[in-house]
Formats: C-alpha cells, sequence, structure tokens
C-alpha cells in the first residue's frame, strides 16, 4: 500500500519535472542566458563601432567604478526614483485606489463607466499614446495649452518648464487601470457584513478604511506596490514624449542605458548599467516581500 | 502536360526566390527626408537591374541621422544590412575600425571616373592607407537669412557681416522690430546631435581661429582662448540677450522644429549647410520648401570673430558616400552597380535634381548641369576656399558629445562658461588620455 502510494509519489513528481522542462528551458534562453552575457559583457569596453567592437577588453569592475563617478548615473537614478515615487506609488497605487474605493459598493454603471474610461487609457499601444499626449502638450498647438488661453492663462511649455512633473502625470494617467482593477477586485473580497454592521453601529468613514478595509486588502497592496515600482523603473514610453530631454531632464535609467548602449555605441558600459539597474530591482523586490513577510507575521 | 506545367512554375518560382538582390540602403524616403535621392534611384535603378539580370532595390528610411547610423551599425554587427550603404563620411573611420566596411579600391581600379575626384575628397573616404567611401557630394556652410524678415526691419540686403558682432547688431534689430520672430537660430544642445557640432558649434570655433584637435601636435584641445570665447558667443545668443531660442534647442525634435520655423518666418538667420538650402528649403519639398526660395531667401557667408588674426570667413565641410558591408554576398555585381551609379549621368541627374558641391573635377568643370545652379557656382566659390574637414577620427563622434554639452550647458544656464570647460577638459582627457591632450593660448 505504502509503496504505491510511493510510487504513485514519485511518478507524479517525474511528470512534474517533465512539464517543467519546456518551461524552464525557454526561461534559461530568454532570461537567464542574456543577463549571464549582459553580465559578461559589463566587465568589457566593448563598442558598437571603433577597434573596441572587434577586439574588446576585459575590463572588470572598471566599468562599475566609472557608472558611480558619472554625473548622468546620478540624474538618471534621481529621476528614476522621483518617476516611481510619483508614478506608481503615489499616482498609480494611490489614484487606483482612490478609483477602488469611490466606486465601491456603488451603481454598476458608474462602476462600469469608470473602469471602462481608465482601461481605455491603459490599452492604446505606446506609440499612439506619446502621439496624444504630445499632441495634447505641445507649447504651440496643444489642447492643453489652447483650453488655458481662453481662460488669459499664458502659453506653457510644459515638456520644457515641468519635464518630471509631465511624465509623472502622464505615466499615471497611462498606468492607473491595473492597481484600480486590482483594488476594485480586492475589495469584493471583504465580507459585505463587515462593512454593513460598521454602518450600523455608525463607524466614521476613516476608521471604516483604516481597520476594515486596508487590513483585509493588505497583501493585495504589496502586490499591486511589487509589480508596479518594478514595471515603473523599466518603462521606457517617455522617451516617447520628450527623448530623455530638455537637457537629461527626464532621462530615467532605461533611456540612459539606451542612450550610452544604442546612440553612443558603448555597449560595455551600457550593460554595467544594466546590471545596476537589475541590482537596483532585486533591491526593491526583496524589500517589498520582507515588508510583506513582516506584516503578516 | 499539366504536370510539366507546374514543373515549370515552381521552378520558375524558385528561380524567381533566389535570383540575386542587390540593395542599398540611403537615409531618405519618398515626399520626406531627401525624397530627391529616391526620386533619382527610381530614374536609373530599373535601367542598372535590366543591364545586369538582378534585382536593385532601394531600401527607404526618413529619420535622425543618429538613428539611421545605429541602424546600419546594428545591420551590420548582425551579419546583415544592405549592400551598398550610403553614409556620411566622418563615420569611415570608426567603422573600418570595427571591420564593418570593405575597402573598395580593388572595385575602383575598374571605374574610370575615380581619377576625377579631387584628392581632398578621396581623403574624406578614406582610412589608414585604403578607399572606402566614394563621395557623393560635399557641402559648405553659411548663413541663410529671410530677406522679407530683414526688410520689414529696415535691414538693407544684400546683407554680409563682417564679424560676429555685426551679426550681433542685426539680431538685435530683428529683436526689437520684429516681436515674436527668432533673430539667429545656430544649433546648440545634445539633441541635435552632430548637427549643433558641425552647423553650430564648429562655424563659431573656427571664427575665433580655434579647434578642437590640434593638426600640428595631434592631440586634441581642451582649453583656449577661442573655446572660451565661442561659448562666450553662444551665452551672449542665448542667455544675455535672448537673441535665440534656447528652450528650442533642447526640446524634442528640435531640428525639425527649427525648419518649421524657419518656414513659418520666425526665424531670421539660421546657420546651416548647402543640404538646408537645397533640400529642406527646396520649393518641391512638402513640408519647409518656400515656393519662392530664389528670391526669398538670402545666404552670407560667416566671419570670424574679428579680432585681428582672426580668419575672415570660416565653413566647414562634411560629405556622404557610398560604401560596401563586407558581409555583402556578392561583391562582383556590387562593384557593377556601383560602377554605374557613378557614370556621368545618373551623376548629372543627381546634381540637377539635388544641387551639392560636386566632389569629382568632371562634373564641376560641366558647367551645363552643376554650375548651372546659381546658388551651389555662387557659395562653392565664395566658401571652398575658406572650408575645412572635421578630425574625423575614430574617436571623433566621443569629443563631438562632449562640444555638444558644452553648449546645452550654457544655453541652459546649468553651468558658467568656466564650470563647463573645466567639465569639458575632464572628459575629453578621460576619453583620449592625458597623453594626447592640449591647452592652448
Amino acid at each position: 500500500m505504502v509503496s504505491n502510494l510511493q510510487k504513485r509519489y514519485l511518478m507524479g513528481k517525474k511528470a512534474v519535472v517533465l512539464l517543467l522542462i519546456p518551461a524552464l528551458t525557454l526561461i534559461a534562453i530568454f532570461l537567464i542566458f542574456p543577463a549571464i552575457w549582459v553580465l559578461k559583457l559589463g566587465m568589457t569596453n566593448e563598442t558598437l563601432t571603433g577597434i573596441k567592437a572587434r577586439e574588446p577588453d576585459f575590463v572588470g569592475f572598471q566599468n562599475l567604478a566609472r557608472i558611480f563617478s558619472d554625473r548622468f548615473f546620478y540624474n538618471a537614478l534621481k529621476i528614476s526614483l522621483l518617476f516611481v515615487f510619483g508614478s506608481a506609488v503615489v499616482g498609480q497605487a494611490g489614484l487606483g485606489m482612490s478609483l477602488a474605493l469611490i466606486t465601491y459598493r456603488k451603481s454598476r454603471r458608474l462602476k462600469t463607466l469608470v473602469q471602462s474610461i481608465v482601461i481605455l487609457a491603459w490599452i492604446i499601444p505606446e506609440v499612439v499614446v506619446a502621439y496624444l499626449w504630445i499632441a495634447f502638450l505641445d507649447k504651440d498647438f496643444g489642447t492643453l495649452n489652447v483650453l488655458l488661453s481662453w481662460f488669459g492663462i499664458r502659453k506653457i511649455n510644459w515638456f520644457y518648464e515641468h519635464p518630471i512633473f509631465t511624465i509623472i502625470i502622464f505615466n499615471t494617467w497611462r498606468g492607473t487601470a491595473y492597481s484600480m482593477l486590482l483594488f476594485s477586485a480586492a475589495l469584493e473580497t471583504i465580507p459585505p457584513s463587515y462593512l454593513e454592521t460598521a454602518d450600523i453601529i455608525g463607524t466614521s468613514p476613516y476608521r471604516k478604511l483604516k481597520d476594515i478595509i486596508l487590513p483585509n486588502i493588505k497583501s493585495y497592496i504589496f502586490t499591486d506596490l511589487i509589480l508596479i515600482t518594478l514595471w515603473t523603473f523599466n518603462v521606457f514610453t517617455p522617451y516617447l514624449l520628450t527623448g530623455g530631454g530638455p537637457s537629461f531632464r527626464t532621462e530615467l535609467l532605461p533611456i540612459y542605458i539606451y542612450r550610452n548602449a544604442f546612440k553612443y555605441f558603448k555597449i560595455g558600459y551600457g550593460s554595467a548599467i544594466s546590471t545596476v539597474v537589475l541590482m537596483i530591482n532585486l533591491l526593491l523586490a526583496i524589500f517589498y516581500i520582507t515588508l510583506s513577510r513582516r506584516k503578516k507575521a | 502536360m499539366k504536370k510539366w506545367i507546374c514543373l515549370l512554375l515552381v521552378l520558375a518560382m524558385t528561380v524567381f526566390v533566389i535570383a540575386e538582390k542587390i540593395t542599398i540602403i540611403a537615409n531618405a524616403i519618398k515626399g520626406g527626408k531627401n525624397t530627391q535621392v529616391v526620386e533619382w534611384f527610381e530614374r536609373f535603378l530599373p535601367d542598372i537591374a535590366k543591364e545586369l539580370g538582378v534585382q536593385v532595390e532601394l531600401i527607404q528610411t526618413g529619420i535622425k541621422d543618429e538613428d539611421f547610423k545605429a541602424r546600419i551599425v546594428l545591420d551590420i554587427k548582425g551579419g546583415g544590412g544592405a549592400d551598398i550603404l550610403w553614409i556620411d563620411g566622418f563615420w569611415v573611420p570608426e567603422f573600418v575600425e570595427a571591420g564593418y566596411l570593405r575597402p573598395i579600391d580593388d572595385i575602383l581600379e575598374s571605374v574610370p571616373c575615380w581619377k576625377y575626384y579631387y584628392d581632398s575628397m578621396k581623403a574624406m573616404g578614406s582610412y589608414k592607407g585604403k578607399t572606402y567611401l566614394v563621395p557623393a557630394s560635399t557641402d559648405v556652410r553659411m548663413i541663410y537669412y529671410n530677406k522679407e524678415l530683414f526688410k520689414k526691419a529696415g535691414i538693407p540686403v544684400p546683407w554680409q557681416p563682417k564679424n560676429w558682432e555685426d551679426i550681433i547688431k542685426t539680431a538685435r534689430i530683428i529683436k526689437e522690430k520684429l516681436p515674436g520672430v527668432i533673430p539667429l537660430q545656430i544649433n546648440a544642445g545634445t539633441e541635435m546631435g552632430e548637427a549643433t557640432t558641425m552647423q553650430g558649434f564648429f562655424m563659431v570655433l573656427l571664427g575665433a581661429g580655434g579647434n578642437l584637435y590640434d593638426w600640428e601636435s595631434g592631440k586634441w584641445i581642451v582649453n583656449s582662448s577661442a573655446l572660451k570665447d565661442t561659448l562666450n558667443f553662444y551665452k551672449q545668443i542665448y542667455v544675455d540677450e535672448k537673441l535665440g531660442d534656447a528652450e528650442l534647442q533642447v526640446s524634442p525634435g528640435a531640428r525639425e522644429k527649427t525648419f518649421e520655423l524657419f518656414r513659418q518666418e520666425k526665424i531670421a538667420m539660421y546657420v546651416e549647410g548647402t543640404w538646408m538650402y537645397t533640400s529642406v528649403l527646396n520649393p518641391n519639398n512638402a513640408s519647409w520648401g518656400f515656393p519662392d526660395r530664389d528670391v526669398r531667401i538670402g545666404w552670407a557667408a560667416m566671419p570670424g570673430r574679428g579680432k585681428p588674426g582672426d580668419p575672415e570667413f570660416v565653413s566647414i565641410s562634411g560629405g556622404t558616400g557610398f560604401a560596401v558591408n563586407p558581409n555583402t554576398k556578392n561583391p562582383k555585381l556590387v562593384a557593377e552597380v556601383l560602377k554605374r551609379i557613378l557614370y556621368i549621368e545618373p551623376q548629372l541627374t543627381y546634381f540637377e535634381l539635388k544641387p551639392f558641391v560636386s566632389p569629382r573635377s568632371d562634373l564641376a568643370d560641366s558647367c551645363w548641369t552643376v554650375n548651372k545652379d546659381k546658388f551651389i557656382a555662387e557659395t562653392s566659390r565664395a566658401l571652398v576656399k575658406y572650408t575645412t574637414f572635421r578630425p574625423a577620427f575614430p574617436v571623433y563622434p566621443e569629443i563631438s558629445f562632449q562640444a555638444q554639452l558644452l553648449t546645452e550647458r550654457i544655453v541652459t544656464k546649468q553651468m558658467t562658461v568656466e564650470q563647463a570647460l573645466k567639465e569639458f577638459a575632464t572628459e575629453v582627457t578621460r576619453i583620449v588620455g592625458k597623453e594626447n591632450v592640449i591647452e592652448k593660448p
């Protein structure tokens, strides 16, 4: 009897391994191998043109040393952090949560309407979105400035005067749908009786939020924050709006990598920056995971 | 019977599929950037194809020069790419070092017209003793100005400044008399890429008797009074007196925006190359062309700073040309195609469609075509004697980027002239090494 169970269990294990092989192979080919390749490239001074394209030298950690003394790296890091905090944490998660709460326990029609509008911003292709925003914010012909001029407000060159703010608003608009959907679904998991009881004893909305809603959807919030932080950290779309400018003021880390690797052809240096960004992403992920585990315990 | 027909069809199709094909890539697109280039190829490529019995295809791209370069580099590095590459001459050294170009001395042996090319143009296409590029055309640089705006501001035309002060004086008048018009566009910032170095920075620097590279000692110049004066000129234009639009220089798509503004007559003076007149402002250009270009747009030579010993006028030249991809499967066919492109008839048609300074004497002598264009004839006569070339070493693009940063930091007020120059010196020294830099008085 026991041996029979064991046998079946072993069979199962084999089957599991067998079923995992295709997925693992794909991950190895398209994820692990390129990652190792980037690590290797990052230790060379390989370029895409010039003599170092043919005969790159191994330079070890020299690239890393240069990155940490490169003013453009700190510029990009600062902008990326601002961008992630502004557009992912405050913007997408904050606005997503607000929208989810506003439509929570409201009429189905309102919910569908709000969700449809927000999701629309999420599903339009990036290039189209970029053109829409350029058309909206352009200094001379942009819709926004035309609207403002009706109220006698001077034309504002948004991309020049408020570059970071502009891309933060853009990315919030672009990505709020995900957080909103996730939080809406999370709110549905709260047993209705909790809030109904609270209503009967006349609890204030703030206490309802703090003592009932938030504790019940805490794990969802962490999941959402991990995902959108990592996504936002690696987002490239603002390049289509500003090209990283004016004068590097919207140069996020991915744009900084792109500029070095594919505009100035320093593929080795670009790979080294990618390695650093990968490390930052890992740290962020670890930070969130430990935070969520501690809360659970 | 049916079987045979089927077999024949299959065979015919196989032949069609494996039929040899020669591809040419150029940064040109019909109806857009360099549209004349496409029209030109369309005129004679079919004949070449018919004569040689191969397909000859033009790959059109109408993008920023930097992006075009990235595309070609990645194509070749990936083992592919078009057979014939129409590229910028100053890319040659870094491409050759990377093994991206095929030496074409063997091909040129069978090209009779090669002996007519000027030596300076041959030099542009060669590196370390071998030839890699057949120059297609070259250019000169100058100041374009809108005569109508000048008349409105009460400035007499034709206009020819004698020194920088004259340019500034004129700009001040325009600023005062014509509000809303940007007096002067002299490229600055990294957004415009090489167009900043060539059209803007170098034109000012040369006028102060300076350069980025010291040809005598073979070293890169990291500090000089000419560099300082160049930056002060930029500062005066963009920061102190606001005779140019600094915001415009660093906004995305800056170069196209300036063309647009020039077309709308919102820019009065613009420092640019031959290409601006013959392509951007060409009456055929749907986006930026002036139907009455020849009467409305004037040109003046760019003067030097005006101190004793400074050059009277300055110009700097670049040029594009045909290179051969080392990945090409059929160098012999490529040679045949290239040879036919360089025949006199297509060449004359080219200069008719897109008037440019010719790189070869036999074309320049054909007064009934190349020099028929008044603009080319006049600018060549006036400016070729002043013109010079870039120090196109493999490391040049990196130094050029540092020069663009210099101008950007000044016009956006990020740094003072001293700070920017200090940063420039540090970076250039890091790029080429301490032993390869020099400071000039």
